[in-house]
């Protein structure tokens, strides 16, 4: 579809972001404001013999200069609570915050950092995952039973999360399979890199304190600062100016507590603006790096009738929100099809690399990679072509997958037709050097607890109050459109009031695709509400039954008499001096889809899949041989995600999913020195695509009105269009030179070797 | 420390302002700190990512790279130039119009080095388009929109320097 086609939806924070009128953190001042510094470990592993800041406490324009010794000691984090805010007795990746310094100026603040003296004796370095989980590895953390552990863990020497997927009799199946292939696949870790480099501002009011931040997810950033600095929700309020990009990078809480009590030490706001150096380095936030090994039986027929895989995930030093990671990837190797027999272990290994933590559809791309690259090399074992392969193993509406989840209403099969229909897979003729390569996947919606306040004022105007979290997606502008269905008015008429944790009740914010699925059904119930108010209100005016009263047009009519009708601006007058037009809603907690015939170790919710999304990408491209440049032409990509609310949002995430999912296929890696320091933290060295790099895209959408689903039967989406990018570009790769390339980026260097590979083969 | 700090005039959309402001500075953090226009944004601080471009003497330059006081006498032109008053420039309606803008940090800087490309070459084809903006990173939109936004501009503005 070309883009003018597309109805026009105008994102209401739009003129502020093209006239340059909108403030993000960064862009802030207040009165009496300190520049904000961290020092960091600048080693892996080591214990911390001495740590001093008396020289830099005496530079003059120094107001504060703070370590673990000057907050609660507290360890945080989810699953296994392992890590304080600053580094304590021993620092385990080279980006571990040891101390903050306010000053005066960002200049006066560095020199204090360097004054700074900390000495160490060194540990060894874990950062090879296999190695990690040798019983004679050197460990991240000497006593991981001496943390706080909560939910199902399994853990034991670096190995933080065990899980596990089993179905079936994968071993007797496997052994009577007629064609049995192994695959190994190594993906690198890589990085979220919004543009906006991250940003906090802490201010004291008396026992108060105010943040600004550029967080995705302003209530974990509140109840981090409750936790770590021991303070009652109601004192920490957490506003969230324009925030530029996330993509999970800004999920969790970050550095909010740390510039609070930095603020708090130094009695005046604090502000830290990170460089693109720390915003590579520092934060709990990097996609991990994995080992796949995976091996898949089949019939004589092509059905795939076994599975087994072994996975290691790099966790880094922390457990950031990583405790799902090994589950969650244990599902993506499994993938979206019906295999009776399964067995998927999946280790989440600490290293001596920075933390490892959600970013967009964390785990699924790796994943996805691996086994849609394993999947054509099935195909090829029994000489099928790929798209039939999968158009006889994918799960239909009605079928069972691979942990005995049965789905309801699902287009998966419709992605793979239309999909293959737009690439032209089979009929297109290609030059020698070009190829489409196919590649599915799936990704879950999730429920939680979601809130949302709605007032309507004497003139008719509408205040929605939400917890939802707009980085970029727009599905917050999608929140003013339920509102206004619901209550028969048009969008202009209702503004959002977001981000502000004072004022709104609770939610995910931007996270896990979750800001339609949830804040959506908070909306449209408080929406209800006053609907319902007026709909009373309207039925005593024109003396008929509020059943019959429809809102629709700025009116409230009586349904079948369209002359009985009154303005709802005047019922919103009459309310003023009466009763007040007030709603409010909660997500309702939506049924948790049953698994049958299979057990999962280390069960962290991603054993079945809530509202479940499907995509199919096919990617056209262009190889040259001689310096194994691989060039992206074309994606073909149609998604599952239910019902779509706004198209142009829905097309713009699928968009920009697939330029990333590009990048992790095939520039972006994050590339480690002995040390476990990473060598390429900036954007020439660490590549981004750009818009010369960008291919035609044509997406399209299945719509299926999901049931158990978000508004009006939709599904998560901003993080579904990331999943299976990498695999399909894998794929046309392979179809050029043979055989897949095994490692992830799969850099020119790398396919330039693997074709070298196959000549002296 | 030494300091160096020479008291300049710089002129920000048509707008003479007097700074004082030391040698080393860059013109990003001048623009944003020193004259209070935060619309030009730093993603990075080493020319890799393009938020920062703003327009010198209708050139674009990034700014995190540049030395404030190199900019004296000479026109800068920022993203809080570009609309006439409360009209917005074509540019900035077309990239609202087709999506362009999710999280909206490399909105100013892509608009500026639009806005230099339809300068310099009012008919440019997506080929040139695709040059005029590669020095400027977006994470969020997949270019697409961006694309289709200044090659509906060219068009408007074509249009109406024709009739
Ligand atoms: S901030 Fe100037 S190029 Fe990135
Ligand atoms: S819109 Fe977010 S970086 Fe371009």
């Amino acid at each position: 579809m070309a883009i003018t086609d597309l109805p026009t939806f105008v994102r209401a924070d739009g003129p502020d972001k093209v006239t340059g009128s909108g403030r993000y953190t960064a862009d802030m001042t207040l009165t009496g404001m300190l520049a904000a510094k961290f020092r960091y470990a600048g080693v892996s592993h080591a214990r911390i013999t001495k740590l001093d800041v008396s020289a830099a406490k005496a530079i003059p324009g120094v107001f504060a200069v703070i370590t673990a010794d000057d907050v609660p000691d507290v360890r945080y984090s989810y699953g296994i609570a392992d890590r304080t805010l600053f580094a304590k007795g021993v620092v385990r990746y080279d980006g571990e915050v040891l101390a903050a310094v306010a000053a005066i100026s960002p200049e006066v603040a560095q020199r204090a950092v360097d004054a700074i003296v900390v000495e160490y004796d060194e540990l060894p370095i874990v950062t090879d995952l296999e190695a990690a989980v040798a019983d004679d590895s050197p460990l991240v953390h000497d006593d991981l039973d001496g943390y706080a552990i909560t939910g199902d863990t399994p853990h034991h020497g670096n190995v933080g999360t065990h899980s596990s997927i089993e179905m079936g009799d994968p071993d007797a199946a496997m052994a009577a399979a007629h064609t049995v292939v192994s695959s190994r696949f190594v993906a690198d870790a890589s990085h979220a890199v919004p543009i906006e480099p991250r940003a906090v501002i802490a201010q004291w009011e008396g026992d108060k304190v105010t943040i600004w931040t550029s967080t995705q997810v302003p209530f974990d950033a509140r109840n981090g600062v409750c936790e770590t600095l021991e303070m009652p929700t109601t004192k920490v309020r957490v506003i969230v100016p324009h925030v530029g990009g996330g993509f999970g990078g800004k999920c969790g809480p970050h550095y909010e507590p740390h510039i609070a009590a930095l603020a708090r030490a130094a009695k005046r706001p604090c502000k830290l603006v990170f460089s693109r150096w720390e915003e590579f380095t520092a934060p709990d936030r990097r996609r991990e790096g994995m080992i796949v090994d995976v091996t898949t039986g089949l019939d004589a027929e092509g059905n795939i009738v076994a599975r087994t895989g072994e996975l290691l995930l790099d966790n880094g030093a922390y457990m950031a929100d990583s405790s799902f990671f090994a589950q969650a990837a244990a599902m993506h190797v499994a993938g979206p099809y019906t295999i009776p027999n399964v067995r998927i272990d999946a280790q989440l290994v600490y290293t001596n690399h920075q933390p490892s933590g959600s970013v967009r559809a964390p785990t699924a791309p790796q994943g996805c990679w691996a086994v849609e690259s394993h999947t054509d090399e099935l195909a090829a074992a029994i000489g099928m072509d790929p798209l039939d392969f999968r158009r006889r193993n994918i799960v239909r509406t009605g079928d069972v997958g691979p942990t005995g989840q049965t789905y309801e209403e699902i287009g998966l099969d419709r992605c793979l037709d239309m999909a293959a229909e737009s690439a032209g897979w089979g009929t297109t003729e290609l030059p020698d050097d070009e190829a489409f390569g196919i590649s599915i996947g799936w990704w879950p919606s999730f429920h939680m607890p979601a809130g949302a306040y709605m007032k309507m004022h004497a003139d008719g105007k509408v205040q929605v109050i939400t917890g939802a979290n707009e980085c970029g997606t727009g599905s917050v502008m999608t929140l003013r459109m339920l509102a206004a269905d619901e209550l028969g008015l048009d969008q202009t008429d209702v503004e959002l009031v977001y981000q502000d944790t004072a004022a709104a009740p609770d939610g995910p914010g931007a996270s896990g695709s979750m800001t339609l699925f949830n804040h959506g059904r908070a909306v449209e119930k408080a929406a209800k509400e006053i609907a319902g108010q007026l709909r009373e209100l309207a039925a005593t005016k024109l003396e008929a039954s509020a059943a019959d009263i429809v809102l629709a047009d700025g009116a409230a009519s009586v349904a079948g008499t369209p002359t009985k009708s009154v303005p709802i601006v005047e019922l919103a007058e009459a309310a003023a001096e009466g009763e007040l037009l007030l709603g409010s809603g909660s997500t309702d907690e939506l049924e948790w889809p049953e698994i049958k015939g299979s057990s999962c170790l280390g069960e962290q919710g991603f054993s079945s899949f809530m509202a479940p999304q499907f995509i199919c990408h096919v990617a056209r491209v262009r190889l040259d041989k001689d310096t194994g440049v691989a060039r992206v032409l074309e994606v073909h990509a149609v998604h599952d995600s239910g019902t779509i609310l706004n198209p142009v949002a829905a097309h713009g995430q699928v968009e920009g999913g697939i330029l990333m999912g590009i990048g992790q296929a095939l520039t972006e890696g994050t590339q480690y020195d002995e040390t476990g320091s990473q060598r390429n933290a900036a954007l020439l060295e660490y590549k981004l695509q750009t818009i010369a790099d960008a291919p035609e895209i044509h997406t399209q959408f299945v719509e299926i009105h999901t049931p158990n689903a978000g508004p009006k039967g939709a599904k998560g989406l901003a993080e579904a269009p990331n999943v299976p990018t990498a695999g399909a570009i894998s794929n046309a790769i392979a179809a050029l030179i043979g055989r897949p390339v095994r490692q992830l980026p799969m850099t020119a260097e790398r396919v330039w070797s693997t074709i070298a590979e196959e000549v002296t083969a | 420390m030494s300091t160096d700090i020479n008291a300049i005039e710089l002129t920000v959309n048509g707008v003479p302002y007097p700074v004082a402001i030391d040698t080393s500075r860059n013109l990003s953090g001048v623009l944003r700190n020193e004259i209070g226009l935060t619309g030009t944004k730093e993603g990075c601080d080493d020319c890799e990512c393009g938020a920062c471009m703003v327009l010198l003497d209708g050139q674009p330059i990034n700014s995190c790279s540049y030395l404030a006081v190199q900019a004296q006498g000479r026109e800068i032109t920022t993203v809080e130039g570009l609309a006439d008053g409360d009209e917005l420039h074509p540019l900035q309606r077309n990239i609202l119009a087709t999506g362009g803008v999710q999280c909206g940090f490399c909105t100013p800087g892509m608009l500026m080095s639009a806005q230099a490309l339809l300068d310099r070459n009012p008919d440019p084809s997506l080929e040139d388009i695709k040059i005029g903006l590669s020095g400027n990173l977006c994470r969020c939109t997949g270019y697409a929109r961006i694309l289709a936004a200044v090659d509906a501009t060219a068009v408007e503005l074509r249009g109406t320097s024709d009739s």
